[in-house]
């Protein structure tokens, strides 16, 4: 594949489904696709750790899973943020940006 | 969290639901993708291949799903047996061998944890049993425990405070004849509330009351379930009935519950205490009965016990001349009913744990040798995607499932040994009647059956995990064959330090066998017969009457052919019984009957010395004339002449016998080892033979009631017996004849305290020594099938088949002979336990070096042997075809 890729930080990709989810209910490929796409194609998620990843946060109780039929009318599972995941979603957002903005302070002036 | 535990219950229970529901996601994500490639203008087959190519492993992905999910460890578990069950019955040499290895193991677990739960941890079938005691007193002078005397008991009772109830019994056997068929029965004579002291109730009527329990009371009696049950077809209407008891009406007040036991043995009859013969129970200074009792809530044994020394010492000052040295001490029941059992049965618990260790050896040596033929299995499966904690746990059910059908089989086993086992040891256990295969057993057996299973997994299993996985995928690779060896060596190290261990234990109890065998017992056990006689009520009013009926009886014995002689006594050597009781040399009586010499008694008629074959070895054996009517004469042992009489010559002295008078020393016989070849700790080792003809009118009836015949004669007891029957039948046919042993056969169950662990670490030993040489034969054996091209390459070179052959018997014996040095220094450790406990052995040091000589020559022995057909196989290796094989 010609893209450019970087291997997501243990824990990113909690943080970024859980944010794609913000927007809405969607299913797995398209959390993928849209994660590909807003970041400029440069990360792309393997389903061998999406599938894992969801199956885990459904466990923790911070997205649900729900059978609906996609824009090309086949049977798909969606997931949405549950009321708990939103709560973790900005813990961990505001948690994340602190740590970058605290790396780039160190990077920019060490 | 719930939406956990939600989930994890889906999984279990919708457990297809939710595998289908994985599938579809994963299957539209992958069509979704097809689509995405097709969109860019790929054909649908290069779509579909890229899709795939991206997607990665499919099997790995829901893996791990499932793992995210938490539900996957039972559906693992599942898989894990299915695939275990497959994986062993594909090779069935290897899974029988283990799975009977470990029954064999975890089949003698199981055996003697039945025994040792049976005998040793069951609680007693007593009601709050620990609170139970037994009340014994001791003479302090000769520093001995002994029975207790009636009087004192009445006395404890009305005194100590430390009991809820006191009570007390005596074993008295009585000969029933009357309903129903003439019988001699066990019996005890009890006092009141003894039953309620144990919290055991008759299941029918009542036990005795306090005016029974007196001297002019009401004859009655209470009888076993058993007799209730034969005699009156266990009817109600047995109560107030009688039965005939020696001659004596006795009314049925009392029927007890079925396998109603104290002290093993089964009484059917008892009768009150109180009512007995009060020239044994009425006389202070005469120590029959045993008390037992219950302790009040929160009194401790040392409490009571100090209590008790106190309420003795008080009697001690009222009654000098019987009890002045005599003191009282308290026991738990529990320890006193298994005794000296527990530290030897604990001991084979042992012995037998060492014997499943050594199974658990074996079986990993097989698992080891397996898992290096599998290596290439589990490189395969990792790469599959299996990390190294599911190969482990896929190889740990395996090992678990072997042992669990190992452990059933175990049960088998030990249900079926469990009978000869009790069968080898009649009398020597007590409880025994308690002992089978219960829950407490089952559940036994499966923990150690799991424990066992992960016990001689976990090494090979983790040992093969550890696989490197690009060696073991390259064709023809030998990858961690040398780790192998060096842990199936050690193994085999180990199974030969255990064996050697129990092999120790083993002779040094079959040499103490042999020693007590060459023991000089002080007679002639060989060719001789002893039985019990019960005279008919008719003949047995009188004591003149009971004189002349038994010197009729020895009369007609004698006469019968090939009887070489006969007589009676009251006492048997070497079976238990005992009738001690004081003695003092001259007139002088000493202040206190407690301080006076104790000897055993034997009554016996005048020819029983010589039947017995007992040296004479000074002065004259009994003869007819010593009868009521002459001067009363005693024959005493060398041990008593040399201890009392060391500065003279003792025929002719004088000797006073309490309850009997001034007697003369007719004659000095050798000593007779009374209370069993081995035993070194008893209250007196004084002998003195009176003659049974010369008891006074009023204690006659007592001991004649006592008496066993002992016959010699060279002819079998099969064909003497029924001609001694019909002697005895002769003088009416109301009279049994019971009991009826051969002396060898009495002195064999004297040894029965060695005997019984020598024969189960005997069966112990040969099942360590199979095991162990099966170990070595595998290990080399299996070394030798590896070493083949190693083999092959030596003998090309010039190696002749000899030094081939020497050098693989050569592995094994390095092997055994480590083992055994580490094994010797455990056995020097652990014999030395063997000799504290209970005085198991007799006439060997626990260090014996011919026995440890021995064990180690027998042990070496065995390993070579079992190295000598993979050494045979070794120098039969074709260099040409060893070569081309790679």
């Amino acid at each position: 594949m010609p893209e450019q890729r970087i291997d997501l930080p243990q824990g990113t990709l909690d943080l970024l489904i859980l944010r794609t989810l913000a927007l809405g209910a969607e299913h797995g490929w398209a959390i993928s696709e849209r994660i590909h796409q807003v970041s400029d194609k440069v990360l792309q998620v393997q389903q061998g750790s999406l599938y894992p990843a969801l199956h885990r946060l459904e466990r923790r109780g911070w997205i649900k899973a729900k059978w609906g039929a996609s824009d090309n009318n086949r049977r798909a599972k969606f997931y949405e943020l549950t009321k708990t995941g939103r709560k973790q979603l900005e813990t961990e957002e505001s948690e994340w940006k602190k740590l970058a903005a605290a790396v780039a302070q160190v990077l920019e002036t060490a | 969290m719930l939406s956990d535990v939600l989930i994890r219950l889906r999984g279990l229970v919708r457990h297809d639901t939710v595998e289908n529901e994985l599938d579809d996601e994963l299957r539209f994500h992958f069509e979704q993708q097809v689509d995405k490639f097709v969109r860019t203008g790929m054909s649908l087959a290069e779509a579909r291949r890229r899709a795939r190519l991206e997607f990665g492993g499919a099997d790995q992905v829901k893996e791990e799903c499932r793992e995210a999910r938490g539900t996957h460890l039972l559906d693992l578990l599942g898989q894990d047996v299915r695939y275990a069950f497959r994986t062993l019955r594909k090779s069935p040499g290897f899974t029988i061998v283990a799975v009977l290895t470990l029954a064999l193991g975890i089949g003698a677990n199981t055996a003697i944890f039945s025994v040792v739960q049976g005998v040793l941890l069951a609680p007693l079938p007593y009601s709050e049993p620990e609170s139970l005691v037994l009340v014994w007193q001791n003479n302090l002078t000769l520093k001995h425990t002994i029975s207790d005397s009636y009087p004192d008991f009445l006395d404890w009772q009305r005194n100590a405070r430390s009991f809820q109830r006191m009570a007390a019994f005596d074993w008295q056997e009585r000969d029933l004849t009357s309903p129903g068929t003439p019988e001699h029965l066990n019996g005890k004579v009890i006092s009141s509330g003894f039953f309620e002291t144990l919290g055991v109730g008759p299941i029918l009527g009542r036990e005795f009351s306090p005016e029974e329990d007196k001297p002019d009371g009401a004859p009655v009696v209470i009888i076993s379930n058993r007799l209730w049950r034969n005699r009156f077809a266990g009817s109600a209407g047995a109560l107030g009935k009688s039965v005939t008891l020696d001659g004596v009406n006795y009314t049925i007040v009392g029927v007890l519950p079925s396998r109603f036991r104290l002290f093993g043995d089964e009484a059917d009859l008892y009768t009150s205490l109180g009512q007995g013969d009060p020239l044994i129970y009425g006389d202070r200074t005469i120590h029959p009965i045993i008390c037992i009792a219950r302790l009040k809530p929160g009194v401790t044994i040392a409490q009571s016990d100090a209590e008790m020394a106190a309420v003795q010492d008080h009697l001690d000052q009222l009654y000098p001349a019987a009890d002045r040295g005599l003191g009282a001490n308290v026991k738990s029941l529990k320890q006193e009913f298994v005794g000296d059992v527990s530290g030897t049965l604990l001991m084979l618990f042992g012995a037998v744990g060492i014997v499943l260790l050594i199974a658990c050896a074996n079986v990993a040596n097989l698992l080891l040798a397996r898992s290096a033929a599998r290596t290439r299995e589990f490189a395969i499966r990792s790469a599959l995607g299996a990390n190294r904690s599911r190969i482990v746990r896929q190889l740990l059910v395996e090992s678990v499932l072997l042992s669990l059908v190992g452990g059933g089989l175990g049960l088998v086993v030990a249900k079926w040994a469990l009978n000869p086992i009790l069968a080898a040891v009649p009398g020597s256990l007590p409880r025994s009647e308690n002992i089978g295969v219960n829950v407490y057993v089952l559940l036994f057996a499966f923990s150690v059956s799991i424990a066992v299973g992960i016990l001689f997994g976990l090494a090979p299993a983790l040992k093969s995990s550890k696989a490197d996985l690009q060696t073991a995928l390259k064709e023809g690779a030998r990858g961690s064959t040398r780790a192998h060896h060096r842990a199936q060596g050690s193994l085999v190290v180990v199974q030969m330090a255990l064996t050697l261990v129990i092999l120790v234990g083993a002779g040094l109890l079959f040499r103490t066998i042999r020693n007590l065998w060459d023991v000089n017992p002080g007679f002639d056990t060989q060719n001789l017969i002893t039985f019990r006689v019960g005279l008919s009520p008719s003949t047995a009013k009188s004591s003149s009457g009971l004189r002349s009926a038994y010197q009729q009886l020895i009369e007609r014995i004698r006469n019968i052919p090939g009887v070489n002689a006969a007589d009676l006594t009251v006492l048997v050597p070497l079976s238990q019984g005992q009738n001690i009781g004081p003695f003092w040399v001259g007139s002088a009586a000493p202040s206190s009957s407690a301080q006076a010499p104790r000897a055993l008694f034997y009554w016996t008629g005048p020819d029983y010395l010589r039947t017995m074959k007992i040296p004479l070895l000074r002065g004259r054996y009994f003869t007819p004339e010593d009868t009521v009517k002459s001067e009363p004469v005693v024959v005493i042992d060398s041990v008593l002449a040399r201890t009392y009489f060391s500065d003279r010559d003792p025929i002719g002295q004088a000797m006073t016998i309490p309850h009997w008078g001034p007697v003369r020393v007719i004659g000095v016989v050798d000593h007779v080892r009374h209370w069993g070849l081995g035993v070194r700790d008893s209250y007196t080792e004084n002998q003195i033979y009176a003659p049974l003809y010369q008891l006074s009118d009023d204690w006659a009836p007592m001991f004649y009631r006592r008496v066993t015949v002992v016959v010699r004669t060279p002819l079998d007891s099969a064909t003497v017996i029924p001609a001694i029957k019909n002697a005895v039948y002769a003088a009416g046919r109301d009279q049994p004849v019971y009991r009826v042993q051969t002396m060898q056969k009495i002195a064999t169950d004297s040894m029965s305290s060695q005997r019984f662990p020598m024969i189960l670490l005997g069966a112990f030993a040969g099942l360590a020594l199979l095991l162990a040489s099966v170990g070595i034969y595998g290990v080399i054996s299996y070394s030798v099938s590896q070493r083949v091209h190693e083999i092959g390459i030596r003998m090309a070179l010039g190696a002749e088949r000899r030094e081939i052959f020497r050098m693989v018997i050569g592995q094994g014996l390095r092997l055994a002979v480590a083992g055994l040095v580490i094994g010797a220094v455990a056995a020097l450790i652990l014999t030395r336990l063997l000799s504290s406990f209970s005085h198991l052995l007799y006439g060997v040091g626990a260090s014996d070096p011919l026995t440890f000589i021995g064990v180690a020559l027998l042990l070496i022995g065995v390993a070579v042997w079992a190295c000598y057909v993979p050494a045979r196989r070794a120098t039969k290796v074709d260099p040409m075809i060893a070569l081309r094989y790679e």
